[in-house]
């Protein structure tokens, strides 16, 4: 094997030898300059994620029987992140002794919120909720989680036409998606099938957001009317909107998921093209609601309080006061990672979202699990 | 306690080497990680039924059981081999390359691959086995640099490794010129040029060779949960071993004394926790230009700085497919696709958005079935950019463009494969650089560090590593180190500033 450029002897050698003093001198002959370390991608990456930031309630306006609509200015004045039509934020603020946070989806459009003005729903279920509508008045401030969440129209993913299916405050992110498409930063087909008891019940104007390729259909199960059908979502009804070119979107209580599963099930929709918006893990039956005692790391402090075996860690932690990270609350989005130190827990099969390796290595999600036994936690400071 | 012997700033691989190695010394050490998770890039995140690995396309230097390869040797030392469970891949790539009709799979081993390489030309297995017996005088050389401390004797070098001193300037490209091989066979073993971004005129002769050699030799292999197994097996490790561990942590300060050494860091809520020694596990452009006062730092550490290029910025597309790996065709679990073989005018193409003619792609249900549920499979497909394309992107325009650039990936990849798969695609993630500096905070979005350049090579840098740093108490390792990009090389480096961070305290203590 010949392995030489160069014929004249020695000559590669020499090469090599050279090869730190030219560096050497390459270095010397570069300019001063302040370095650069944040570009475009980077400055874009800080508006699309800013993390929490501070907002305050600017209106808050009743749109139906149960739910109210509230309009959110960021402290500063600022612009909105710019989202996805179909995504949440989560808001986060102490309320009496305990520290409270909720995620709610967006009704405002991405480029109304590029004007300053993001609106969400808020519809009365719990303690955060009558919180929000009855004692915080405008003007209150609170954290703000960014845009989050997967639950929107993808160009790739998903067809062209979105049967969207929805119940109670659960036809916010349809909201937007409709604004959107109407202002034209969506371009998808968009078939809103609403399930209510009655007319009282509906939280949005079904005419205002009628524009080409946007359809509404609202049933009623309590009240007969005109304009509106009447009955439940079956499967009679949503064949009528299934086309080729269909995926299924649902934002609504666990009932009307099941419900409504078997009725595409019935007409044989592949399971593969349905997406589901997931609810809050809530509280869970017990025999016995047992009380453990949860010490709980953060950095190197360290908290100790009670927790019941029938509540999510995070309901625990925030009763007790300590601001614990939470985002989704329903187990998926990771962002409430703690490691387990000690102790029993359990998660429901439908509820875990944790990756194999944290099955392995022994992390939870707190917003999604309940404690069987005393246990040790190391969770991640809030970030705020 | 306020106070540690060392202060590691980012928990990716290199932070997490350089941890567990303090630790396993007995000194105290603190990791603040920015993020909530351990890993940096070395992680995976759910969607729906799928968990999808962020970035690990394939593991080099495990070796086996009975055979440890250089980096499991490095686990086994830190304690954290036995923590990971490690799942062989059975072939080295399939190559399709549209220009010059490549369409074949390469197996790993000397003997496999030499004789599939005789297959692409009558010269191919002779070729091959004087390449890997090059390429082991250049791994003796280096063990022998190693075992001489820098200090070797010269008549040893030219008696036993007259062909490592004599490529020590070469690049890839050069090197290749100079043995003379075939095209086809410089082609195919081209075909890893992607894994390190940098073309045949910019990458060192000697580190690539070094690399591929590893790869063909030793094989790949995968963690079998996904890379988040290594990065949570370390963070075990750095507890048990009675270390800190801080996430959503950012540290916004490097705090210096009077005589301009390291003395702590100042967190983001303004907390400041003392330390002797930092280890930054970030990029050298946010310690130099954002986290040191500028008073301490010297003009010559800009000058480098300034010197350096930033690699290429990452895009890849997650896929969780609702059909298997063999209903829908894809047969091999690693693909490199590549519009041309020619990688300098491959590389000058992707510096704009309407080229991703080179891509990496892995389909992991042909490593480990079962990572995924029955009647399913993942694909993930990553390409590069070699330019900074992306930050001319506005945010009213980023959704669609990332997701134009990934639908032409998926096209691009069903037309080289003769597979459909857009219309089983259940869930989708794409991770554009904005992704990467979002969670990194890597200038432009650079998953690779700075890029091989033909005077900031693998050598070279090595050889000037003491006089690369700047200030007394500070190591920066990782992907931005003396070993450049990669999963074993950016961990390894951050062993490495361990040891020289051990050695500095060990000199003070005298």
């Amino acid at each position: 094997m010949a392995f030489k450029r160069s014929n004249v002897p020695g000559e590669d050698i020499r090469l090599a030898m050279e090869m730190t003093a030219k560096r050497r001198q390459l270095i010397d002959e570069t300019p001063a300059t302040p370095l650069v370390y944040e570009y475009g991608v980077n400055r874009l990456a800080k508006a699309l994620h800013p993390g929490f930031v501070k907002a305050v309630i600017a209106d808050k306006t009743p749109c139906s029987s149960d739910c109210v609509k509230i309009t959110l200015k960021l402290s500063d004045g600022g612009e909105f992140p710019y989202f996805r039509a179909g995504q949440f934020v989560t808001l986060s603020c102490k309320a009496g002794d305990s520290y409270l946070s909720r995620p709610y989806s967006i009704i405002s459009s991405p480029k109304e919120a590029l004007a300053g003005k993001l609106e969400i729903m808020v519809q009365r279920k719990g303690i955060f909720s009558s919180f929000i509508i009855d004692e915080a008045p405008s003007g209150t401030e609170l954290w703000m989680g960014e845009p989050s969440g997967d639950f929107y129209h993808d160009s790739i993913r998903d067809r062209s036409h979105i049967l969207a299916i929805a119940g109670g405050s659960g036809v916010t992110p349809f909201l937007s998606m409709m604004k959107a498409i109407r202002e034209g930063s969506e371009d998808f087909r968009l078939t809103l099938v609403y399930g209510a008891r009655t007319r009282a019940h509906i939280p949005f104007d079904p005419e205002a957001f009628k524009c080409e390729g946007v359809e509404t259909v609202v049933v009623l199960s309590e009240e007969e009317a005109e304009g509106y059908k009447h009955g439940f979502i079956t499967a009679d009804l949503l064949k009528k909107y299934v086309d080729d070119d269909t995926s299924v979107f649902m934002c609504g209580p666990d009932a009307m998921y099941r419900f409504v599963g078997k009725e595409l099930e019935s007409i044989g929709f592949d399971p593969a093209r349905i997406r589901q918006e997931r609810n809050s893990v809530g509280d869970r039956e017990v025999d016995e609601i047992k009380a453990f005692r949860l010490t709980v790391h953060i950095r190197d402090t360290v908290y100790e309080l009670d927790a019941n075996n029938n509540e999510t860690l995070i309901t625990a932690l925030e009763r007790a006061g300590i601001p614990a990270v939470v985002r989704c609350r329903n187990g998926s989005c990771g962002f409430c990672h703690s490691r387990v130190v000690d102790g029993n827990y359990y998660i429901a099969k439908k509820d875990d979202f944790r990756r194999l390796a944290d099955r392995k290595f022994n992390y939870i999600h707190p917003c999604s699990t309940y404690p069987e036994s005393d246990m040790i936690i190391d969770i991640p400071i809030m970030n705020p | 306690m306020d106070k540690y012997d060392v202060i590691v700033i980012g928990a990716g691989n290199g932070g997490l080497g350089a941890a567990c190695k303090i630790l396993n010394s007995g000194k105290s050490c603190l990791v603040c990680e920015k993020h909530n998770i351990p890993g940096g890039f070395a992680t995976s995140f759910v969607r729906g039924r799928f968990e999808f690995e962020a970035s690990l396309h394939e593991f080099n230097g495990i070796g086996t059981d009975e055979e440890p390869g250089s980096t499991r040797k490095v686990f086994e030392e830190l304690g954290i081999a036995d923590k990971i469970e490690w799942i062989q891949l059975k072939d080295a790539y399939h190559l399709i390359s549209e220009k010059e009709g490549y369409d074949y799979v390469m197996p790993f081993g000397a003997e496999a691959f030499a004789k599939a390489s005789g297959k692409l030309h009558p010269d191919g297995e002779k070729c091959i086995k004087d390449f890997l017996a090059l390429c082991k005088q250049i791994r003796e050389a280096m063990a022998y640099l190693g075992e001489t401390k820098g200090k070797p004797d010269p008549q040893v070098m030219m008696e036993r490794f007259p062909d490592y001193l004599a490529c020590g300037s070469y690049s890839v490209k050069e090197g290749f010129e100079a043995l003379g091989y075939p095209k086809v066979i410089v082609d195919n073993l081209n075909a890893y040029w992607c894994y390190l971004g940098a073309n045949e005129n910019n990458m060192t002769f000697l580190h690539y060779a070094n690399m591929i050699n590893s790869y063909i030799t030793g094989g790949a292999a995968i963690p079998r949960y996904r890379s988040h197994e290594i990065s949570l097996a370390c963070e075990e490790r750095i507890h048990e071993l009675g270390g800190d561990i801080w996430f959503n942590t950012e540290v916004v300060k490097i705090l210096t004394d009077k005589e301009g050494h390291v003395c702590g860091v100042r967190l983001k809520d303004g907390r400041e926790v003392e330390s002797r020694h930092v280890i930054a596990n970030c990029s050298p452009h946010l310690v130099y230009g954002k986290m040191l006062d500028s008073e301490a730092v010297p003009e010559r550490a800009i000058k480098l700085t300034n010197f350096r290029k930033l690699a290429g910025k990452g895009f890849t597309v997650f896929l969780g497919l609702s059909k298997s790996a063999e209903e829908l065709g894809i047969t091999d679990h690693n693909y490199f696709v590549y519009d041309s073989s020619d990688n300098v005018a491959q590389y000058e193409a992707m510096k704009t958005l309407e080229n991703t003619g080179a891509q990496a792609t892995v389909c992991l249900n042909n490593a480990y079935p079962d990572c995924s549920p029955e009647g399913t499979c993942i694909v993930y497909m990553t390409t590069l950019f070699t330019d900074d394309a992306w930050s001319a992107v506005s945010k009213e325009d980023y959704f669609k463009t990332k997701n134009k650039v990934a639908a032409r990936m998926i096209k691009r990849f069903e037309k080289a494969t003769g597979t459909n798969i857009h219309d089983h695609i259940e869930e989708i993630a794409i991770a554009t650089p904005e992704t990467y500096a979002r969670y990194c905070g890597h200038p432009q979005g650079t998953i690779y560090g700075y890029e091989s350049q033909y005077y900031d090579g693998l050598m070279n840098r090595i050889q000037m590593v003491e006089e690369d740093r700047f200030v007394p108490g500070l190591r920066i390792g990782g992907g931005y180190g003396e070993r450049l990009l990669g999963y074993p090389s950016s961990f390894k480096s951050g062993v490495n500033e361990a040891g020289r961070t051990l050695r500095d305290m060990e000199k003070e203590g005298r």
